[in-house]
């Protein structure tokens, strides 16, 4: 199997691996990936000192980068635990300024909803973050620049996210009704411009879920996940599932390697993730090659409930 | 004029950009959707210079098929921008080879219903609403499924084509078709799938007022549907939503209360609440009376 990637402030990648007898690679990129998997009862929790000490453990240095916060911002829905929390992503603001980024800025493309700013209104963004306006773009109508060999074609993307040096994928821990999982690499999906692509992104789906979401992330590489895990979802996710408390923010440099850390705390067996099959070429997947700090992924574990079609999935 | 109008008309002045264009926000590059609501709320409003450089762009955004890009940095290919394109050309009065071909392209243009298994089962179990990919709609792009806004902007056009291009009426009475099929159970529209792994899913109010423009032609059958569209008014916080339901609703002889905020910076919102003002080019998504079918 061969990736290249390309462009988006990319790390070029090229990563050659043999597969094992599960079909997931034996080897992904050089070395241990670390993740940090920090306990965080509630939102109410001093989330900035949580997350500087995740990017500590995980070596992350953003001094004087340009960073790109993308939260998931997918429903008008306060009540539930469908989008990103607001404490969660206004401590990453804080945060990310505080390790000394030259920009912090916050980005969204919601996949079906075309009132970004409403839906950031009503997730709390709008008036729980000071100058929510000021640091934001609506990705999905940004200005665009093209990208060639995305899954075989030319692909546009937003100027913001090509011109960030570093994306943060302010994901949620959430099951999903047709890839399983949806954590910081499906997160990126909120990349693609809706003014190109339409509401929703269809285009992916007929690319495949699982083959977008590799794609997307070979595409962009330089790349940090922050989870929200303090309250998840699960059952017939992303959207209609119901509020999990999982109690924990999870934070590492190789997103492949962090949705697979949150799958095995949901109860998940992140081999049998078909979107983290095929993006195992581009970080670690299994156990062994995934270096744990803060809390053992085993010591919180708490099952997501999950729908019939994925019960298959459920960590031995 | 009301000064929440004139707010909103102004802003489009200011923001045009120097190649005749609007992006959806100011400074930013133009895109063909911003320029066409900015080009509806603006005519009759503006100085026809105005207009006329934002026609060279649109003009200039025209790919050889009949199609028409979707902004100034996108090359290809042509999207459902193109029903807007045909909409400016029939809101001009100019039914030239141009027109011609947005309208020839639309015609060639489908969505892909369902796949195997969805075509299969709507084959045996003919009317099931669930399965019904019998229907064809737009999509977003070519090779993708029909969505409930691109359908209901090529309807939109498509009857407004009608009387200077002849047979579109069939393909039109179709898409009204999937329009009806795709309306949730409580009686409003989504992006356009009433219901996910046998759960119902709701409706969304801004894609309501697009499928009720999509329908307006059909206003006898939907007493019900604008009922329930005047309560997601009634209850939405959504600027973008209010706006275009108060669009629809006010087509099909409703009252609506105008915008009473200030613009913001976001030119497309700030087109559509002008059309939206009872003052406004609210009209501009009007179909002719004489394609009525009831």
């Amino acid at each position: 199997m061969g990736l290249v990637g390309v462009g988006a402030g990319a790390g070029i990648l090229s990563v050659e691996a043999s597969r094992s007898g599960d079909g997931v690679p034996e080897a992904g990129p050089p070395g241990k990936s670390p993740v940090a998997v920090l306990k965080a009862a509630s939102y109410e929790e001093d989330l900035v000192a949580k997350i500087l000490e995740g990017a500590r453990l995980c070596g992350l240095n953003v001094r004087g980068k340009r960073v790109l916060l993308k939260p998931n911002l997918v429903e008008f829905d306060s009540a539930t635990a469908i989008n990103t929390d607001m404490a969660v992503l206004a401590s990453a603001l804080e945060a990310f300024r505080a390790l000394g980024a030259a920009e912090v800025r916050i980005g969204e493309g919601p996949g079906h909803r075309r009132d970004t700013l409403g839906l950031a209104e009503e997730a709390r963004y709008l008036h729980g973050i000071r100058d929510f306006e000021g640091v934001f773009t609506d990705l999905n109508r940004d200005d665009v620049r093209p990208v060639e060999g995305f899954a075989g074609e030319r692909f546009y993307f937003p100027q913001s996210a090509l011109g960030a040096d570093l994306i943060v994928s302010v994901a949620k821990m959430k099951t999903h009704h047709w890839a399983g999982a949806t954590l910081s690499m499906k997160n990126l999906f909120g990349l693609v411009p809706g003014a190109v692509y339409g509401w929703p992104k269809n285009k992916l789906h007929y690319i495949g879920i699982p083959r977008a979401i590799a794609e997307l992330n070979r595409t962009f590489r330089n790349t940090f996940a922050l989870v929200d895990g303090i309250v998840g979802m699960e059952g017939n996710g992303p959207i209609q599932g119901q509020p999990k408390h999982a109690g924990v923010l999870v934070m590492g440099r190789d997103l492949a390697a962090v949705d697979s850390t949150c799958c095995r705390i949901m109860g998940i067996d992140p081999t049998k993730v078909e979107y983290l099959r095929l993006a195992s070429a581009l970080g670690h997947v299994r156990e062994s090659a995934i270096d744990q700090r803060g809390e053992s992924p085993r010591a919180v574990r708490t099952n997501f409930e999950l729908i019939s079609q994925f019960r298959n999935l459920r960590l031995a | 004029m009301a000064a929440s109008l004139s707010q909103r008309l102004d802003l489009l002045l200011r923001t045009q950009n120097d190649d005749g264009g609007w992006g959806y926000f100011p400074g930013k590059r133009s895109w063909m959707e911003p320029t066409a609501y900015a080009m509806l709320a603006l005519e009759g409003r503006a100085d026809q210079a105005v207009l006329e450089r934002a026609w060279r762009l649109v003009e200039s955004w025209q790919l050889p098929d009949g199609s028409w890009r979707p902004g100034a940095d996108v090359e290809g290919p042509g999207t459902w921008v193109t029903a807007l394109g045909v909409h400016l050309c029939c809101a001009r009065g100019q039914f030239d080879d141009r027109f011609t071909r947005g309208v020839r392209w639309l015609l060639g243009t489908q969505g892909r219903e369902g796949n195997w298994l969805a075509r299969l089962v709507s084959m045996f179990q003919p009317g099931d609403p669930d399965n019904d990919t019998s229907h064809h709609g737009w999509p977003w792009l070519r090779g993708t499924s029909s969505w409930i806004e691109p359908t209901a902007h090529a309807v939109v056009a498509l009857h407004m084509a009608a009387s200077h291009y002849a047979g579109v009426d069939a393909r039109v009475r179709d898409a009204e078709e999937l329009i009806l099929t795709r309306k949730c159970c409580d009686g409003g529209w989504n992006y356009g799938s009433r219901r996910a792994l046998g759960i119902d899913l709701p409706s969304y109010p801004e894609t309501t007022a697009l499928a009720l423009l999509g329908l307006q032609t059909r206003k006898n059958d939907l007493s019900k549907e604008i009922r329930h569209a005047r309560g997601l008014f009634e209850q939405t916080h959504s600027r973008l939503a209010r706006a275009w339901l108060s669009i629809a609703l006010r087509n099909l002889g409703e009252e609506t209360a105008p915008p009473d905020n200030e613009p913001g910076k976001d030119i497309l919102l700030a087109a559509l609440e002008s059309m939206a003002h009872p003052d406004g080019n609210g009209n501009a998504f009007r179909v002719p009376v004489a394609g009525s079918r009831a």
